[in-house]
């Protein structure tokens, strides 16, 4: 026991002796602004979210949890054993897949609308079946397209496939604005294949959880698509040929070499895809009033802030819910690598992977493939695009005639204007906020990698793109309403400090890896000429990092300008000082028109703003990689 | 100018011991080369004595001071990497005077200094070049000014050559040397290569796994091996082991194994001095060999020539005699027939006993 206890102190003090070692003054401050900032607007604001759910004025108390688990509301399934086969049944699931209407149009043409509706499980099921399809559906989509760009060669499949990342360029709210236009009854899809081909013979209008799992695996594709890209090109291509000259052939080289090379990147990619479809906000907003609001994030939204000023209980009981179910299947995994991937929107390895030509049959076929998911994917951004710009758009499949009044008319509410400058401002304070946070983090996690207990904080700051956003926002609501941060008195505050943290990670990982490129020598070399550990990160590391730098920033600034739950959640409480994503809330709902054309305006400007940036923030990285070779 | 002083200086990483507890002395002004195989540690005692790693146990001196836990902006160090680690974002000018900066000179001073050293390095005319402008050889010599023009108490160098082709680095290897010779800073330098480390340095500390196997002058280490890893890994010779039958003071007599034969030799160096019963290596140099004319009464040895190469200056001939290979040095315009025995003769005194 005696050796024991000296070996830990042995072990502490060495420790110790390298941490005096490795941080400086400047270390320590760096990475206590980090820890600070990630405290006070994240971890404490969590614990919060745990602590109320179980304490009230009168002590703890597990009655809102027993609360959630039986309203048939939220959990309304109940599972009986029978005798017959299959020796169970469920009861408590409501609606059903879809149901058929038909009318007599005046001309007397009889129309056949198939409405898909999907089942209504209850709030808690809801949001576990809206995840978890989106999910499968987008691996087997984003799978099968990089693995048709991986594997074989054919005309214009490079353009192709950055055409198919475009839904990266933009999020599930804006998206499902533009989409929700295009499936309705009257939308373009059934006026192009119902009235114009007719090669189908009813009309299909989709709501409820179908339209959210669309809507999301049109957006979260690319992700998954990203991942097993990457995995596939850089699978060693002697491995293939080796199986190949051992006898293995087609699906069974695929099912034996290739597909257990790949997946690992796969599950981790459809994993993020998981959690981003279940902490997703914007999509069951735009579907209102249909089941689709029936998922965990819209009902702690709807319940969060009471106009008497309180957060109810059960709001923060369901956000403890979602806020396990990400943690889960976190842990579970604890694959975060996918995370980092994501936040640094990277296109893929390096390598010349070998491809195969195909034969003519088979190219029309990818072809086919390849452009009806082309054509799904970018329907929610043409959608958006020609809402914006539509004068009068009825049953036609385009506008019948286009304006720039939708955009006149935002900027003529002053709300909007307002707005718009809100998200602006916001924004760009949180970017400064997420630029020196980040460089530090970044930093510390690329340089220090000798102090003990560093992997910490890389986790730390990767962390915030799976803790649901929406879960972020109640705590802050709970840790400070009623404290001079409040977001009734000024939403600047909590709204900067939760896009700060919400989105730091894109920041994070562009100047982490621009560090990882940088030979950590040429920091050395300027500590033996007798600059100090400060200095050298002044003059030789951030000069170095200054476009790594640039692109992150550019990345945090735009995702913090497209932020909804925060910032929808903040907007209600306190409508001056909202952002754009909560008047383009409030319009869909709210507004006069009560139309989509001007949110459709509002969301065209934040998509054209996502595109001008993150394709910049690539391009800058792209150059700065082949500028710093040969050095 | 400063002694740099080791006591048991110790490194892990995990496991692997990459610095075992090195202890040795850098006099004033001396070039001290650390030479051994790749991943033998000499790049951590380098970067230790740098203060670019914080060694686990022992301690590192300049002069009488300690400087183990002194970070190294306050070792008045300059260091030469291996890929030379110009600052891609400042030019050559920038580059070297980016020390003087950082020490407060004034404008005047920094931009005579730098000249001065540009010069002193032959580079002269190059200073807004970017690095990237310039060829591996003037890199180095960038890197080299860089590290002399702040006039540090020591000078580090962690195989500065290795990058360059053949002549370039033969050539930069005397220049090296020269301008130390002139600046007389006290040098530690880190090779693999034992040609180089003989051509350049006073002294030498031979390394394998972290520890130190042999510290001398070129000659010493090459002539008086203190153990087998150094007999073999400095420079080529025949090897025979072999048991110490009799011992007449510095003489030994020693029965080989491979062959049937007994030998005199003396012992390679005299701190391994071996005794009657100890198992040894014989090592006899090439040049040590003579062909032998006429019959002498011991430490003669009848081989087998299966080839021999031409090298200049001498015939390299390897041979065998039973299992046992010989590599044997003869004066170039000897006649030695290849498929024929021919006998060798190793005089005593270069014959080298090494105790195992
Ligand atoms: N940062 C590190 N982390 C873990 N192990 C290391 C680290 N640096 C060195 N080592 C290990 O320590 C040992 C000594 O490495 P070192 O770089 O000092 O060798 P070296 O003699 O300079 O080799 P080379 O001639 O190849 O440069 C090696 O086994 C190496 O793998
Ligand atoms: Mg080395």
């Amino acid at each position: 026991m005696g050796s024991r206890a000296e070996g830990l102190e042995e072990r502490l003090k060495r420790s110790l002796r390298r941490l005096k070692w490795e941080m400086d003054p400047f270390s320590w401050s760096q990475l206590f602004i980090v820890l600070a900032a990630f405290a006070a607007f994240m971890l404490i604001p969590l614990g919060m979210v745990i602590v109320r759910s179980f304490y009230t004025s009168g002590g703890f108390t597990l009655d809102s949890l027993k609360l959630v688990l039986t309203d048939d509301y939220y959990f309304p399934l109940r599972v009986h054993l029978t005798s017959d086969f299959p020796f169970i049944s469920m009861e408590g699931v409501r609606g059903s897949l879809y149901h058929v209407v038909e009318y007599t149009r005046p001309t007397g043409e009889v129309v056949k609308i198939i409405y898909i509706t999907g089942w209504d499980f209850g709030v808690l099921v809801n949001s576990l079946v809206v995840a978890t399809s989106t999910a499968i559906l987008s691996t087997v989509l984003g799978f099968t397209l990089a693995f048709i760009f991986a594997k074989y060669k054919f005309p214009g499949a490079e353009a192709l496939r950055i055409i198919s990342l475009i839904p990266l360029l933009s999020t599930p709210f804006v998206g499902a604005i533009g989409l929700k236009r295009m499936i309705v009854s009257d939308g373009v899809l059934n006026v192009l294949f119902h009235d114009i081909l007719r090669v189908i013979p009813f009309k299909v209008e989709i709501t409820g959880l179908p339209a959210v799992i669309m809507v999301q695996t049109l957006i979260f594709y690319p992700i998954v698509m990203l991942n097993a890209y990457t995995a596939l090109i850089s699978l060693d291509p002697s491995l293939e040929e080796q199986a190949i000259n051992m006898g293995a052939s087609g699906f069974r080289l695929f099912r034996t070499i290739t597909l257990p090379l790949a997946t690992p990147g796969v599950e981790a990619g459809a994993l993020l895809v998981f959690i981003l479809a279940l902490e997703d906000l914007g999509t069951p907003i735009v579907f209102k009033g249909t089941v689709a609001e029936k998922v965990l994030t819209f009902q702690i939204f709807n319940r969060i802030f009471t106009p008497a000023g309180l957060i109810s209980q059960e709001a923060t009981t369901l956000a403890l819910i979602l806020l396990v179910i990400s943690a889960v299947v976190f842990v579970a995994v604890r694959r975060y690598v996918s995370l980092r991937r994501y936040a640094m929107l990277g296109k893929g390895g390096i390598w010349r992977p070998r491809r195969r030509r195909l034969s003519n049959k088979t190219v029309v076929l990818v072809y086919v493939f390849v452009f009806a998911v082309l054509f799904f994917a970018t329907l929610p951004h043409i959608g958006v695009t020609l809402l914006a710009f539509s004068k009068e758009w009825g049953t036609t499949i385009l506008p019948e005639s286009y304006t720039l009044n939708n955009f006149k008319a935002v900027l003529a509410d002053e709300q909007a204007r307002r707005s718009i400058v809100n998200s602006l401002v916001y924004s760009g304070i949180a970017t400064v906020f997420m630029v020196i946070l980040g460089v530090s983090a970044a930093y510390l996690v690329s340089r220090k990698k000798g102090v003990p207990g560093i992997e910490a904080l890389d986790l730390l700051v990767t962390l915030p793109i799976a803790v649901p956003g929406i879960a972020v926002a109640t705590g802050l609501f709970l840790t400070y309403l009623g404290t001079p941060l409040s977001p009734t008195i000024s939403g600047a505050p909590l709204l900067i400090a939760s896009y700060t943290v919400r989105k730091i990670p894109f920041t994070v990982r562009s100047v982490f890896s621009g560090l990882e490129q940088t030979d950590k020598a040429l920091d050395e070399v300027a500590w033996t000429v007798g600059a100090s550990r400060t200095r050298t990160f002044f003059t030789i590391i951030l000069p170095l990092i200054a476009l790594n730098v640039l692109a992150g920033g550019m990345l945090s600034f735009i995702y913090s300008m497209s932020e909804v739950s925060t910032g929808i959640v903040v907007g209600d409480a306190n409508h001056r000082d909202a952002p754009m994503t909560w008047k383009m809330y409030d319009m869909l709902f709210h507004g006069l028109a009560g139309g989509l054309a001007q949110p459709a305006a509002m969301g065209f400007m934040l998509m054209g703003l996502q595109f001008v940036f993150i394709v910049g923030a690539n391009l800058l990285l792209r150059k700065r990689a082949t500028a710093l070779i040969g050095v | 100018m400063v002694k740099i002083r080791t006591v048991d200086l110790t490194k892990r990483f995990g496991e692997v011991v990459a610095v075992d507890h090195v202890s040795l002395e850098i006099q004033h002004g001396e070039f001290f080369t650390l030479l051994g195989p790749s991943g033998c540690g000499k790049t951590t005692f380098l970067r230790c004595i740098a203060g670019l790693e914080l060694p686990d146990e022992g301690k590192v001196y300049f002069d009488d001071q300690e400087v183990t836990e002194v970070p190294p902006h306050k070792r008045d160090t300059g260091m030469v990497f291996q890929n030379y680690a110009l600052w891609p974002h400042m030019n050559v000018f920038d580059n070297i005077a980016y020390g003087l900066k950082i020490r407060g000179y004034k404008k005047e001073e920094i931009r005579k200094r730098v000249m001065e050293v540009l010069k002193l390095v032959k580079l002269e005319g190059m200073e807004n070049r970017t690095p990237h402008q310039l060829s591996g050889g003037q890199q180095q010599r960038v890197a080299l000014a860089r590290a002399i023009v702040i006039n540090p108490k020591v000078l580090l160098f962690d195989e500065p050559l290795s990058n360059l082709d053949a002549k370039l680095r033969i050539e930069m290897r005397a220049e090296l040397k020269r301008l130390q010779r002139e600046l007389g800073i006290t040098t530690l330098y880190v090779t693999h290569d034992q040609e180089e480390a003989m051509s350049i340095s006073d002294r030498i500390a031979v390394m394998n796994q972290g520890r130190v196997m042999q510290i001398g002058t070129p000659q010493e280490i090459y002539k008086h091996p203190k153990n087998e890893f150094v007999a073999r890994f400095i420079g080529q010779g025949t090897f025979l082991y072999g048991e110490v039958v009799a011992k007449d003071g510095e003489r030994l007599k020693v029965r080989l194994e491979a062959i049937e034969k007994e030998v005199l030799a003396v012992p390679s160096h005299p701190e391994a001095n071996p005794d009657v019963g100890d198992r040894v290596l014989v090592m006899v140099r090439p040049e040590s060999f003579e062909l032998a004319p006429e019959t002498r009464d011991s430490n003669e040895f009848e081989v087998e020539v299966y080839h021999v190469s031409f090298l200049g200056n001498s015939l390299r001939v390897q041979a065998r005699a039973g299992d046992a290979p010989f590599v044997i040095e003869v004066d170039p315009d000897e006649e030695v027939p290849v498929g024929k025995s021919i006998k060798v003769y190793a005089s005593p005194e270069l014959t080298l006993a090494i105790r195992l």
